[in-house]
């Protein structure tokens, strides 16, 4: 049987892990401490020592763990990619997520056995495209980007034995994963290849006379006043100018939240809701897997009467960008 | 949950002591209650590395470095990275009440100078298991600060 | 090496786009790419239309590649991948890997377009058995990866490179249509205002520099790619073909110059100082170097 709304969890460490399985995960995802994942910040992520740990753990109380291996190997440090699907097989986790199809080949070749996940950064938005992955490669999984209204989704699910994995809180993508190039253009390093979309090296935080500056390899991405809210240093929630107007051109400081249509969800067979974050801390992750736990499980009691409690949506708003939340491209309208 | 505010009148003359002495004092009481468990981190990668820490309602300044053998305290120069925030939101943070990136959004923590070093500390510690700092802590210390984290978390609405 | 003249990128009036490719008939060109990457919306030409062009183009001596939209996202989006898919008569460039099975499906050859996000030769080994037969990598592959893609041991025999040469790079695709959102519009009754940008919009930062361009549901950089100065450096890394990308105005003197450079009547260094006289912004070669991709180092320090 297809699994049903799974909750998968970030974690950036090990007590970020332990957080989420303890709160409720049915898994969590994390990435080893390099660039062969797209959350490679400084100080983040799992050693050999705690990758073991975390499974342990995880596997202890009935977790899964996935290992997102989710960058685009390139040629001078392929073999890098190569050993971490051969680490991630040895070490017993359940899935990893690819965005490569020259990596799904190998590991396909090398793990017959290691099942497969499409990362949401390997682009696939269209059904043809889950296809062709799933052809290739069997996999089973796909995470598709945060672009498709909901009706297209469905269109989706309706095409493919492909099991589907939607965004369900946390930062928000706007442009189309795997595709955006904005991060490399103004800093030089691309989540495509670096794992990192604004690394701390290129983000410059000031506080001045004219309000908080924030600037990324230079270029001022925005400038708030002191009762402003924040959002992260992303160029695609950054305020500029066009034709003489100074606004969020692209949007606003906020992050995503669809847990009122998870009923919606559920209805299509969505097989597992994923949680953005793995840069973030252990309390975010005991926080918002506390939340969508006690979500989920109310929906699958009965999706008729779901209604977000508000505690639940105040409690996700605190931990969001800009402390505001949006259904982004679920809801066309957004578009 | 709401940890007790800094008493105005304590504020005040807490804003007129010397950076170096409180620096020092401060540096003595991390190296006493988490040297034990931090010296097993890669401290390595932020050798030498100048570390302000302000605590805005209480007009503290803290500048230290990392060393092999625990915190120093900094007298004189630039700090490479600083963060900035109330003592109730640094508590809150230390005991992984909140998340720095929520403090961020809500503009009650910044941080500014080297962003790199910063994240790179903040992930460390994030890293850190809380029971293995508490637990490492001396004398009855780590118990109470358990004690208030629960107490703390019982109190969040949801 | 050969000359391409990219997809066009913008949304411009039936004539316009007619007249240009009407013109481009003309110009030094090898390849020309035809179609809407960009936007299901933009409707002026339908696919008829373009393979009207296409017939045109190739009886003045043109290859011409059919190139589809990047971003899919419903079902009449792929009925006209389909469609396009089934005529058969001209390469198709393809830029999702829906393109990618249905052409693999249908047995023909094709170009992977620059959204494939090939990075490394197993990729690029993958989609050579496919049916590729020219690549372009992402735009921001520097010199010394594409260097070493073209030196491996497993580099697809015959297998061409095509690389961004000239224009605004395009960085990224969303769903939602910035062009429509600065005009508080949604994007399902944009009122079609990519028309009234040629060149897409200019976003600047808040200290006036210009930045970014938005062309509807893409963004670009504002700054122009340009690598007229590399072009020995092009050649011994093995680039076969170089791609300048459709700006509204002066695309033909674009065109001229790269020829002339190409063909060796024109140097480098004059190639350049010519067309900073008619690029609509300023030059950018970041990428190139393995730099933030708005750096520009131009005819210095070079190698």
């Amino acid at each position: 049987m297809k699994p049903l709304l799974e909750l998968i969890c970030p974690a950036g460490s090990l007590p970020a892990l332990k957080a989420a399985v303890d709160h409720g995960a049915d898994g969590v995802y994390l990435g080893l401490k390099d660039n062969t994942n797209a959350r490679n910040f400084s100080g983040l992520n799992f050693d050999a020592r705690t990758l073991a740990e975390g499974i342990r753990y995880a596997h202890a109380k009935g977790a899964k763990v996935l290992m997102a291996l989710n960058t685009y190997p390139q040629p001078a440090t392929l073999a890098r990619w190569h050993a971490a699907v051969d680490t991630a097989a040895t070490s017993g986790v359940d899935a990893i997520i690819l965005a490569d199809p020259g990596l799904m080949a190998y590991a396909r070749k090398t793990h017959p056995n290691l099942r497969l996940h499409l990362s949401v950064q390997g682009s696939a938005t269209s059904y043809e495209a889950v296809n062709f992955y799933r052809e290739r490669f069997g996999i089973q999984r796909a995470v598709l980007p945060r672009v498709l209204s909901l009706a297209q989704v469905e269109n989706v699910v309706q095409h493919t034995d492909v099991e589907i994995e939607l965004f369900g809180f946390g930062g928000l993508c706007v442009m189309v994963e795997g595709r955006c190039l904005l991060s490399s253009y103004a800093c030089g390093d691309s989540p495509n290849t670096f794992g990192a979309c604004s690394p701390g090296h290129a983000v410059r935080w000031e506080q001045t006379p004219k309000g908080m500056e924030t600037r990324l390899n230079g270029v001022l991405i925005d400038r708030y006043a002191d009762n402003e809210k924040a959002g992260y240093p992303t160029l695609c929630k950054g305020r500029f100018e066009v034709q003489g107007e100074t606004y969020y051109a692209l949007e606003e400081p906020t992050s995503l939240n669809s847990m009122e249509l998870l009923p919606e969800m559920a209805r299509l067979g969505i097989a597992a809701i994923k949680i953005e974050g793995r840069q973030r801390s252990p309390a975010y992750a005991a926080q918002v897997t506390k939340v969508w736990r006690a979500a989920i499980d109310a929906v699958k009691r009965s999706a008729e009467t779901f209604k977000p409690n508000p505690a639940w949506m105040a409690e996700l708003n605190k931990v969001s960008e800009g402390s505001m939340h949006t259904l982004g491209a679920y809801y066309r309208p957004w578009k | 949950m709401q940890l007790p505010a800094f008493p105005a009148p304590l504020a005040r003359l807490v804003t007129r002591l010397p950076t170096w002495p409180t620096s020092w004092a401060f540096a003595a009481a991390c190296n006493l209650a988490a040297w034990p468990t931090l010296k097993d981190l890669d401290w390595e990668v932020v050798r030498g590395r100048r570390f302000r820490v302000v605590v805005k309602d209480m007009g503290l300044g803290l500048f230290f470095s990392v060393t092999p053998k625990g915190f120093r305290a900094e007298r004189n120069g630039l700090a490479d990275v600083t963060f900035t925030a109330t003592a109730q939101d640094f508590a809150r943070l230390a005991l992984r009440l909140e998340d720095p990136d929520t403090l961020f959004f809500n503009r009650r923590l910044l941080i500014e100078g080297d962003t790199d070093l910063g994240l790179m500390v903040k992930n460390m510690l994030d890293a850190v298991e809380l029971e293995t700092l508490t637990g490492n802590m001396p004398g009855p210390m780590g118990q109470a600060l358990n004690r208030l984290r629960r107490l703390a978390l019982a109190q969040q609405p949801v | 090496m050969k000359l391409a003249l990219g997809p066009l990128l913008y949304y411009w009036s039936r004539e316009d786009t007619l007249a240009y490719y009407e013109a481009a008939a003309g110009w030094p060109v090898d390849i020309v790419y035809l179609g809407e990457t960009v936007c299901s919306r933009r409707h002026l030409l339908r696919l008829q239309d373009y393979l009207g062009l296409a017939e045109k183009l190739v009886a003045a001596g043109k290859e011409v590649v059919l190139s589809t939209q990047t971003l899919i996202e419903s079902e009449s989006d792929l009925k006209a991948l389909r469609k396009l898919v089934k005529d058969g008569r001209f390469l198709v460039e393809a830029n999702e890997w829906g393109a990618v099975r249905l052409l693999a499906q249908a047995n023909q050859a094709f170009v992977s377009g620059p959204t494939l996000n090939v990075y490394n030769p197993d990729t690029l080994t993958l989609l050579a058995d496919m049916g590729a037969k020219r690549w372009v990598p992402p735009v921001e592959m520097p010199r010394d990866m594409l260097a070493a893609m073209l030196a491996s041991g497993n580099h697809p025999a015959g297998m061409e490179t095509e690389l961004f040469g000239y224009g605004r790079l395009p960085l990224a695709y969303s769903a939602r249509c910035f062009t429509a959102r600065h005009y508080n519009l949604q994007k399902d009754d944009c009122q079609f205002k990519c028309l009234e940008h040629p060149d897409g919009l200019t976003l600047r930062s808040r200290e006036g520099e210009d930045f970014l361009t938005l062309n509807g549901i893409q963004t670009q950089s504002a700054k122009i790619m340009n690598l007229a100065h590399r072009l020995d450096e092009l050649r011994s890394t093995g680039v076969d073909v170089l791609r300048l990308s459709p700006q509204f105005r002066h695309m033909e003197r674009v065109v001229n110059v790269f020829r002339a450079l190409l063909d060796g009547d024109i140097a480098p260094a004059e190639a350049t100082h010519r067309l900073d006289r008619i690029m609509p912004g300023r030059p950018c070669d970041g990428y190139w170097l393995g730099e933030a991709g708005m750096a520009y180092t131009g005819m210095q320090a070079q190698a």
